[in-house]
């Protein structure tokens, strides 16, 4: 008996878990910068829309911005340097993205690195995922 | 009935004859693509060949079951035979043979064993280099390699052969006027006296049904003994990780010490940062330990993985280079394609690591 109320507590978490989770790494970033740095007071679109575009060039010489693969358009697909195509980053368009944290902390490492030649900041990120939810 | 067959008697049978023309037709299909369009026509090269091998069968078995002018044992070939002829060629003179002249003769045992020699070499090559056909299980690279050579130096034999045999059929018809080429069209010869037995439809049409049950005897031999699968490595991380940006390259493509240098450097990874996080790392770099060119016996392994280049590009070795050196970048730069490391645009058997030269697709629009 004892069994079968574990189990569905574990599925019940996951159910309601699932359609949570693209919130719930913003909401860990969100916690994170806040952490960080208390007068922290949201994350803005605008200033991640801002920061997709622009022309950063501080990294490597192939990669001067985040639009040098994913294009200008969010809702249209990308393309690595190698030629594979990329899935869009828009939510709209890709409801599956900024879903599994491995994946997201993942491509923020080495996208960033690539691009600014640092890590990107918890505001940048979750102002990214922001601006991306609004597309 | 039998007056005129007495004068132009039956000398090649029928069967000899469709063998003939056949070998003519095969050779010459066999010769072309083997010549001038090795890449992009090797299987209809390789299906020649085994069109060949059937023919040769028959024309073994046809040697001691055929007609009399067909069986070997009549060939005259004795030494004395050759010289007289060949005196009497000096002299401007050829004799009339119901069946071949001494010369020529010769020319046929080294034609029929000059081919023998060039199938056999062939399976060699196609097993071992190809890895395909019905000895790709059983040949290893390097001896595919050793085939090559021996096939393609029976090849310049062959053409050296032909030419000869090929400038005999001239003399013989129109110096001495010997219509020996339309005896191999209808099989007769006129103003010979015929040796043997007649030959008999019967006979004949025996003949031809031995040609087909080689041919089908041999097609299932060649069907049931299909080419071994690659031992194919598969691993799903590796498959993953390495094929976000480009396809996941397969394991023979580089060396075990190639691979180690980009795993080191996955931070900086040709402009980019590829890094993994460590178990990832741990788990694709005991792959790349346990699989790579050193464990492969393919082509690709040998002319592309095992040589090692200053950046660890396997589009940097000179085979690689060799082989796409009629494309350019406009080719590379269109939308199916978009790079030259995009393999998989261009060679739809690339995650297999076979490479074969059949399976090349480019996209519409990219001329090669
Ligand atoms: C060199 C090409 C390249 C550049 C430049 C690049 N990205 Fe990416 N990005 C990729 C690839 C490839 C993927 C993974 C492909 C996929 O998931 O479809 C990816 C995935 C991502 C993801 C993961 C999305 C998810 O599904 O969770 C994020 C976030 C991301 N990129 C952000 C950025 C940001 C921010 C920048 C600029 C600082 C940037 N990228 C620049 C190639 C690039
Ligand atoms: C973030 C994107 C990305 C990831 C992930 C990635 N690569 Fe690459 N790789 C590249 C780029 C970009 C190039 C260079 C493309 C070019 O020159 O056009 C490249 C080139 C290569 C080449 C050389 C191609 C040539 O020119 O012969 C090899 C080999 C290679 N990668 C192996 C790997 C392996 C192994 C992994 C997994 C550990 C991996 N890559 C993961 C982006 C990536
Ligand atoms: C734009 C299309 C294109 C791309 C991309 C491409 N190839 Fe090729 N490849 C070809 C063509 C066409 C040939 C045949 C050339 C010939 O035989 O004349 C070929 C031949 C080869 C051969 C020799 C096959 C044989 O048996 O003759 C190998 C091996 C090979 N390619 C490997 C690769 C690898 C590895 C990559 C990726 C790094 C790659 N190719 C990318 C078009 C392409």
């Amino acid at each position: 008996m004892k069994k079968v109320i574990c189990l569905t507590a574990i599925a019940a978490a996951f159910a309601l878990a699932t359609p949570a989770y693209a919130s719930s790494i913003l909401d860990e970033y969100r916690n994170q910068a806040q952490q960080e740095n208390p007068s922290f007071n949201g994350f803005s679109a605008e200033r991640g829309k801002a920061f997709f575009l622009t022309q950063h060039a501080t990294g490597k010489a192939e990669t001067p911005a985040c639009t040098s693969c994913h294009t200008n358009d969010p809702t249209q697909s990308g393309l690595t340097r190698a030629g594979k195509s990329i899935a869009p980053l828009a939510v709209s368009v890709s409801p599956d993205r900024y879903t599994d944290q491995r994946k997201v902390e993942k491509w923020f490492r080495r996208n960033c690195n690539s691009v600014l030649g640092r890590a990107c900041t918890t505001i940048e990120k979750g102002d990214f995922i922001t601006f991306m939810q609004t597309q | 009935m039998n007056a005129p067959q007495e004068k132009s008697p039956i000398i090649w049978d029928l069967p000899l004859r469709f063998f003939h023309w056949s070998m003519v037709a095969v050779v010459f299909t066999a010769a072309v693509t083997g010549y001038f369009f090795e890449e992009w026509w090797l299987d209809v090269h390789v299906y020649a060949g085994y069109a060949l091998t059937c023919l040769l069968i028959f024309r073994l078995i046809w040697g001691f079951l055929g007609s009399y002018y067909s069986r070997f044992h009549t060939f005259p070939l004795s030494r004395n035979g050759v010289v007289t002829h060949l005196k009497n060629l000096l002299k401007g003179k050829s004799e009339q043979h119901a069946g071949h002249n001494p010369v020529g003769a010769w020319m046929i045992v080294g034609l029929l064993a000059t081919l023998c020699l060039l199938v056999v070499s062939g399976f060699i090559v196609w097993g071992g280099q190809e890895n395909k056909g019905p000895l790709a299980s059983l040949i290893g690279y390097q001896f595919g390699e050793w085939g090559e050579e021996i096939h393609e130096t029976l090849a310049g034999i062959l053409m050296f052969a032909i030419s000869i045999h090929l400038l005999g059929v001239l003399v013989e018809t129109f110096i001495f006027k010997h219509p020996i080429v339309q005896a191999m069209i209808t099989g007769r010869k006129e103003g010979v006296s015929a040796t043997g037995k007649p030959v008999s439809i019967w006979h004949s049409l025996a003949g031809m049904l031995i040609l087909i049950g080689v041919g089908a005897a041999f097609s299932y031999w060649i069907t049931t003994k299909q080419q071994p699968p690659m031992a194919m490595s598969s691993n799903e991380t590796y498959q993953q990780e390495c094929g976000d940006c480009h396809p996941a390259y397969h394991p023979s493509l580089r060396s075990q010490n190639d691979w180690q240098q980009i795993m080191n450097n996955l931070s900086d990874h040709y402009g980019e940062d590829a890094s993994l996080d460590a178990t990832t790392y741990q788990e694709i770099t005991a792959f790349l330990n346990s699989q790579n060119a050193n464990t492969f016996d393919t082509e690709v392994a040998h002319k592309v993985g095992r040589h090692d280049t200053p950046n660890q590009r396997m589009t940097q070795t000179r085979y690689w280079q060799k082989k796409h050196d009629e494309l350019t970048e406009t080719d590379y730069s269109h939308p199916d394609i978009g790079s030259k490391v995009n393999c998989n645009a261009c060679h739809k058997d690339a995650d297999s690591g076979r490479f074969d030269d059949d399976q090349i697709k480019l996209p519409k629009g990219v001329h090669s």
